[in-house]
């Protein structure tokens, strides 16, 4: 599904990721942690191909092709969904257009019929319900006003929607009450599938007890330092990332 | 005197208008004759050139039986008064309430009205175009809703320009509220064809009593051979309240000045306008917020997309006089240019000789979010396409303060058409929403 | 605010004083022949002559303009003196120990000493009285760096083709009605040139001082900077106490080649008039710098004095990536009048910058800003960033903000804000209730409200800006 192989990268000049190395089969749940500031919101935006971020040297495959070539919305039409730690407000810009445009980019991209304004907005408005974010949001500018909470649903909803292949979740977890969490939880674990794999970036062991992972690596200054099962996420909360000093070196 | 000066006089002297309008008449000719043709150094002609107009040659309004296509005019319940080129059409028109009456059909007590009030607001010595439509002036609507009345529909004016020539247009509103009356005045123009080239100095004026509140929508949907030159000048009585809509798509020049009083205290003025020329069009508004006395508010936002090789004037200015004491005053006006060869000159001006006020303004001119660019293209959307959409959005904010949804219902596909942006989703959103 | 705080101790404007000297004073009067009377009293060579005659044809051929937001009798240009100079200086002093005590004395009394070992270390100084330069210090110590720092008529003697190569290159002789006036009779003034890749040693400052009665002051200051050099530079301008309004017209020019960078400040304290608003400096003046290619050119000034202020320091921003910047305090109280801003022109790719106006109105003063930021075309990236506050202390004065703003280029950024505030009631009850009187609470807030900008001046003269303040402000708070 994945494959990342020495991946450098920078920003204004400063190096943050280096040589950061990931194999994702079909499948599979990977949850990444780390210290703040160590690149893990930089791999996903490297992976999602925003601009001001430069990659200075590795490769990244995605579903057989050169990830790094494509543009930001072709990796998205491929099916490569980043679920963003900060989502962006547009005001102005109806969140059910947004979401109509989107779906429909990465339908006609993937040779599947168009969804007709009615059935969209059937789909929309289950969905959701799903995620428990009131219709009202529906119309209401992308993002503009909505609480953290409401945010991180609206990322979930998105990610139902365009149903990618591989999901990328930055910290959709941080800040949200127990309720909240179950419920981008339930959103996540009903996608999971032989075909569908996903990251996710997390601070807390908390999220893992819902979304239980197959692999937790350990990202810190720009490289993966540790990887291991579940029981590593028990073992970082407890002793924190300092014990790993070691290895960072 | 300009050669357009001379030639409009020439043409008003040969209309025939009532004559109890000839003081009114006589008075605008003289002044007209008197102001100097604006240049680059006129400060409120500075970037705004009429070069064009002088170039004009003008015509007077030709009766015609044209009717508005449907498609033109706004759903709405409401006492509908259509002017073609400036003359009342009645077969269009709907029979008008005891609170309104055109020139033609006013009573004694009504002509008293427009010959006291008519101009008041709108000074002919300070406003080239007020005092070239007292000049021409022929025809026109009162409004007078008497305290304590509200007016029970919106009055809407839709003001066709047809036909080859280029016509002179000096229609007049009077709107007369008394204390604590209402009413909701809906004004829009709309002109045949891209060639159309009427002269239109429509002048507004409005006075709220006490207490009194109107909702005034101003849509300047005219096409570009149009040259607009026209005012909505506001005078607000205690505790008043005056909620103004602005559009203008653009036309050969499509120039409006808002001058709004502040009279009586504890007065609030809200004014939204968007502006979006594209091609050649020129769109100019300026406005002028006056605090006369203390605690009053007001609050302007005003934003434009310019394209292609066209140009926006903004000019707003704050004025808050000595006694205008805990007044409260914020102006905002946000410009998209989206061509290389397309031009803003904003300028958001204070005048404030009270110390304890808080006023703010901002300009800003700008391309569009980075950031909401790049959130839209991770969703798989192009970078086109993401364009399109934040630029409507961008006006989108305002259309969605609009209190009257027909009104705003029927903005929406012009704006999607105007950005190229598919509408039929918009139609199914303001449709199916109404459900949930 | 209580009212004896009305009543607390006006203090003089401490510079108001006249030093008696025998001058040689032109009689009043403009023409032809007082603008070859004041070439050839400084030997001019031919070429300024006839550039001087071009500007003085030009100029009586404009009009005063008159779109400022400022109100004064009209100004009667014959009866004014065009040149007037201190006897003693007829045969050029060579040093400091030739130069007449009196005048000397005159600085002293201004707290400007110009012995060079009791200035301030590190600022080398020009000293424009009336209509000549005094006296320049540090001059071999610059010259080692090769530096030049002289009066311009010094300049137009010893350097002709720097000063012909750029005089009037960024102000034109016809760039309005008082360039044009200075084009044809300016006196004496500063003249600098930092060689390519010099990095001045010291702070070049000059000090204006009008003294004679019925005399205009028409100083012109050019600096050059080469490629890759940098100077900072202050002025600091003072006149008598006098109930006529006397005019100061003078124009400076700034030339910041490839990557050099020039810091222009000023403190301008000429004589506001009094607390009636009678008599005071008209003040009338052109600035202006263009930037080269990533150069940088910053302004900053804090303008407490003259009866009527009519300034806008400007960038143009010629080469990509250049710089422009514009901090402003200024203060008016009593009857002062102030118009003052900058102009921004975005020429250039990248080309940024900055304006950050303080304006602080008290007693019956109008203080206004007026700025202009022009994205040409080709300002492609640019970006300009404007914050325009104003404070009111009483409610008699005026506080009054015209920005304009022109875009025509679709990648520009241009950010623009604009705030009124008051001092507060609760501010100076704080303050009061913290044991401060009422001045000094004024003066606090207003300090702190000036900060950003004065952090801008060189270290020295921040803390004379601030003390600057305190005295103008003085009996504004009632
Ligand atoms: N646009 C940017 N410009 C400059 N530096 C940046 C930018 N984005 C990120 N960085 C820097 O890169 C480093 C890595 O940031 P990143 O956001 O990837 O960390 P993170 O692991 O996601 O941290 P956190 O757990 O706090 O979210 C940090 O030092 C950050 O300051
Ligand atoms: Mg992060």
């Amino acid at each position: 599904m994945l494959s990342i192989n020495n991946l450098c990268a920078s920003v204004e000049d400063k190096d943050i990721l280096k040589g950061l190395s990931l194999d994702i089969k079909p499948g599979e749940v990977h949850a990444i942690m780390g210290p703040n500031g160590a690149g893990k919101s930089t791999l996903g935006s490297v992976l999602a191909g925003r601009e001001a971020f430069s990659v200075t040297d590795g490769s990244v495959a995605f579903a057989d092709k050169d990830l790094l070539e494509l543009d930001v919305e072709e990796r998205a039409r491929e099916g490569l969904f980043l679920a963003f730690q900060y989502p962006v407000e547009i005001p102005g810009v109806s969140n059910m257009e947004f979401l109509k445009a989107s779906v429909d980019a990465v339908r006609k991209h993937q040779g599947k019929p168009e969804l007709s304004s009615v059935e969209f907005m059937k789909l929309a408005r289950e969905t959701s319900k799903k995620v428990k974010l009131d219709q009202a949001f529906l119309k209401r500018g992308v993002n503009e006003g909505f609480s953290g909470g409401e945010k991180k649903r609206n990322e979930i909803l998105q990610m139902m929607l365009l149903e990618p292949k591989l999901c990328i979740l930055d910290e959709t977890d941080s800040g949200l009450d127990i309720d909240a969490l179950q419920t981008v939880a339930d959103g996540v674990n009903a996608m999971r599938s032989a075909e569908r794999s996903f990251i996710v970036v997390t601070h807390y062991q908390r999220l893992l007890d819902y979304i239980v992972p197959d692999f937790v690596h350990v990202l810190a200054d720009g490289k993966i330092v540790k990887s291991g099962d579940k029981s590593l996420a028990k073992e970082l909360e407890a002793k924190g990332y300092s014990w790993l000093e070691g290895e960072v070196a | 005197m300009g050669d357009l000066q001379t030639a409009a006089l020439k043409l008003a002297e040969t209309q025939s208008a009532p004559a109890w309008l000839d003081a009114v008449r006589r008075r605008g000719a003289e002044r007209f004759a008197a102001t100097p043709w604006p240049n680059r150094r006129t400060e409120n002609w500075k970037y705004t050139s009429l070069a064009g107009l002088a170039k004009k040659e003008l015509r007077l309004p030709e009766v015609q039986p044209v009717s508005v296509p449907e498609k033109d005019l706004i759903a709405l319940d409401a006492y509908k008064l259509v002017f073609v080129n400036g003359v009342l059409d009645q077969a269009q028109s709907d029979s008008l309430p005891d609170a309104v009456a055109t020139f033609a059909s006013v009573n004694e007590q009504q002509i008293e009205l427009v010959q006291s009030r008519l101009g008041a607001l709108a000074d002919s010595s300070q406003h080239l175009f007020a005092a070239l439509s007292e000049a021409a002036s022929t025809e026109g609507v009162v409004v007078h809703v008497t305290a304590g009345q509200k007016l029970d529909k919106p009055l809407y004016v839709v003001n066709y320009s047809s036909g080859e020539a280029a016509q002179l247009i000096a229609t007049r509103v009077l709107v007369v509220l008394g204390v604590g009356a209402e009413a909701e005045i809906i004004e829009q123009f709309i002109s045949s064809d891209a060639q159309q080239a009427n002269l239109v100095a429509a002048q507004t004026e409005i006075f709220l009593a006490d207490n009194a509140s109107v909702q005034h929508y101003r849509l300047n949907l005219e096409q570009e051979g149009i040259t607009h030159a026209g005012g909505v000048f506001v005078e607000l009585g205690r505790d008043a309240n005056f909620d103004g809509f602005a559009i203008a798509k653009g036309g050969e020049l499509i120039r409006n000045d808002y001058v709004l009083e502040h009279c009586g205290p504890g007065a609030h003025v809200e004014l939204q306008g968007v502006y979006m020329p594209r091609g050649q069009q020129v769109v100019d508004y300026h406005t002028n917020i006056k605090h006369r006395v203390a605690h009053c508010t007001s609050n302007e936002v005003f934003r434009g997309i310019i394209g292609d090789r066209a140009k926006a004037v903004f000019n707003g200015r704050i004025h808050i006089f000595e006694d205008a004491q805990k007044t409260l005053a914020e102006l905002s006006n946000k410009n998209l240019l989206t061509s290389n060869r397309a031009e803003i000159d904003t300028k958001p001006e204070l005048e404030i000789y009270a110390d304890d006020v808080k006023c703010a303004h901002g300009a800003t001119v700008a391309q569009l979010d980075d950031e909401a660019l790049y959130y839209l293209q991770t969703r798989g959307v192009s970078k086109e396409q993401a364009k399109v959409m934040m630029s409507f959005g961008f006006i989108n904010e305002l259309i969605q303060t609009i209190k009257n949804e027909a009104v705003m219902n029927y903005l929406l596909p012009i704006l999607a058409e105007q950005f190229g942006r598919e509408n039929e989703l918009l139609q199914l959103e303001a449709e199916s929403f109404d459900e949930l | 605010m209580s009212e004896q705080v009305e009543h607390l101790i006006r203090k003089e404007y401490a510079a108001g004083f006249h030093t008696a000297i025998d001058t040689d004073t032109l009689p009043p009067g403009l023409n032809e022949e007082v603008v070859r009377f004041i070439s050839a009293k400084k030997n001019e060579p031919e070429w300024l002559l006839e550039w001087r005659l071009q500007a003085f044809r030009a100029w009586q051929e404009m009009e005063e303009p008159e779109w400022a937001h400022v109100d004064y009798p009209k100004v009667d240009y014959q009866a004014i003196s065009y040149f007037s100079s201190p006897k003693s200086m007829e045969d050029k002093p060579k040093s400091l120990d030739e130069v007449d005590p009196k005048l000397l004395e005159t600085y002293e009394k201004l707290g400007i000493p110009l012995h060079e070992q009791e200035m301030l270390a590190g600022v080398a100084m020009d000293v424009v009285f009336d209509s000549v330069s005094v006296v320049t210090t540090f001059r071999e110590k610059l010259e080692e760096a090769g530096v030049l720092f002289c009066s311009i008529s010094e300049a137009v003697e010893k350097y002709p083709e720097l000063v012909k190569q750029h005089l009037g290159s960024v102000v034109p002789q016809k760039d309005n009605y008082f360039a044009a006036l200075n084009s044809a009779v300016f006196s004496d003034g500063s003249f600098v040139y930092i060689p390519k890749g010099v990095r001045c040693p010291m702070e070049l400052s000059t000090y204006f001082r009008i003294n004679e009665q019925n005399t205009g002051q028409f100083e012109r200051t050019l600096i050059v900077a080469e490629e890759g050099a940098y100077v900072s530079y202050l002025e600091g301008c003072t006149a008598p106490m006098r109930d006529e309004n006397q005019l100061h017209a003078a124009v400076v020019e700034l030339v910041a080649k490839d990557n050099a960078e020039i810091k222009y400040s000023t403190v301008q304290n000429w004589y506001p008039g009094d607390e009636n608003g009678k008599g005071g400096i008209y003040n009338f003046v052109t600035k202006r710098g263009v930037c080269h290619t990533r150069a940088k050119i910053s302004w900053t000034q804090v303008e407490t004095g003259s009866a009527v202020t009519w300034k806008y320091p400007s960038c143009v921003l010629r080469g990509d990536h250049s710089v422009g910047e514009f901090y402003s305090v200024a203060l008016t109280n009593n009857y002062q009048q102030a118009d003052t801003g900058t102009k921004m022109i975005h020429i250039g790719k990248n080309t940024r910058s900055t304006i950050i106006s303080k304006g602080i109105s008290a007693g019956k003063s109008q203080n206004c800003y007026r700025g202009l930021v022009r994205m040409n075309p080709g300002a492609e990236g640019a970006r300009n960033y404007t914050q325009c506050d104003s404070l009111l202390i009483g409610d008699r004065c005026g506080a009054h903000t015209f920005p304009y703003i022109e875009s025509k280029n679709p990648s520009a950024v241009i950010e623009h804000e604009a705030t009124t505030s008051k001092v507060s009631d609760d501010q100076m009850f704080l303050c009061q209730q913290r044991g401060l009187d009422a001045e000094k609470a004024v003066s606090m807030i207003v300090n702190g409200f000036c900060r950003e900008v004065f952090k801008e001046l060189p270290m020295e003269f921040a803390v004379e800006a601030g003390k600057l303040l305190e005295v103008s402000l003085e009996g504004s708070v009632g």
